[in-house]
């Protein structure tokens, strides 16, 4: 009776791949190191700004450009690191948070939520902060957009 | 302590409101079958991706949403042993009548105390807006319940202990 364990689905071949949906939504793969790497010079830059005390740019520097693709796991945590340093230092209006793009406001809540999926790491208190102004600003679309859209942080 | 509670209702209240649009539809695989795809899981292209809503390590939620349904998963606070065995205790009574509270699930998910699965037909019978806030008020609720729970533990078993060593005295 093994035969039923199967999962014959999984061998027709119209079966949609996570890799297709990606490519669906215009996600473009590009390569795990690279990707590494444009995010390490990415992170020398925010720390940069971050010392000058420009912590505006430093967050519109940090969720430029995310790492999106499915095998770019390690280039995310970092860029994820680099986004959660910066919200903390940074303290959340509504002013700021309405001068930012719809596209970086999509961003910025993408990594909100990728930060609160991991309490033992980031500070939940302060992500719920930024999460409830920029949901005041950008409204309930914002976080569909986060919901559907293939491309993850 | 309640100064990250309300933008962690408000966090959840805005998220649910977000992925609670569901629409009828179809099993892709089997003809004439209607499932709930976040369980079902026939195809990845009709389940979201998943958020999850932390308050700290002990207390999240996490929302699955897919195109006809979604699924809720609710960590309840458990400080100590007592207070595990008691949000235990208590969802355990309550998932066995999950019949009566229509949306709740038998099992939760793994990793959390309790879930409730929302399908289309439940947003078609009922309003979403009163089902976002049953959830709401359920999780404002369930922290008042065990605490108050542990309190009267604790009262009980001072008393028991009292009284049975006083034949000692």
């Amino acid at each position: 009776m093994s035969f039923r364990s199967i999962d014959v689905d999984a061998l027709d071949e119209d079966i949609l791949l996570p890799d297709e949906l990606f490519a669906f939504s215009n996600g473009i793969e590009i390569d795990p190191e690279t990707a590494l790497n444009n995010v390490k010079s990415k992170e020398v830059e925010v720390r940069n700004l971050l010392t000058r005390g420009d912590t505006s740019n430093a967050l519109i520097k940090a969720i430029e450009n995310p790492p999106y693709g499915l095998f770019t796991i390690e280039a995310k945590d970092l860029n994820t690191q680099i986004v959660m340093e910066v919200l903390n230092s940074t303290k959340a209006t509504v002013e700021f948070v309405k001068s930012l793009a719809t596209e970086q406001q999509d961003i910025l809540m993408k990594y909100i939520y990728r930060g609160m999926a991991s309490p033992d790491l980031y500070n939940s208190a302060v992500l719920l902060n930024w999460h409830e102004k920029l949901t005041e600003v950008a409204g309930v679309g914002c976080i569909v957009r986060v919901i559907t859209d293939r491309k993850a942080v | 302590m309640s100064n990250t509670l309300r933008p962690y209702l408000a966090a959840v209240r805005s998220t649910l409101t977000a992925a609670l649009c569901l629409e009828n539809f179809s099993s892709q695989v089997v003809e004439r079958h209607n499932k709930p795809e976040v369980e079902a899981r026939s195809s990845s292209e009709v389940v979201m991706n998943p958020l999850i809503i932390s308050r700290n390590e002990n207390e999240k939620v996490m929302i699955e949403p897919s195109v006809n349904s979604i699924r809720i998963s609710i960590r309840i606070k458990q400080a100590d042993e007592i207070e595990t065995i008691l949000c235990k205790k208590f969802t355990r009574f309550m998932m066995l009548r999950a019949e009566n509270f229509i949306i709740l699930r038998r099992k939760p998910i793994d990793g959390y105390s309790i879930s409730f699965l929302i399908t289309n037909s439940h947003t078609e019978q009922m309003y979403k807006h009163k089902l976002v806030d049953f959830i709401i008020q359920f999780m404002e609720e369930v922290d008042k319940e065990i605490s108050e729970m542990k309190l009267s533990l604790n009262a009980r078993a001072r008393i028991v202990a009292e009284s049975y060593l006083s034949q000692f005295d």
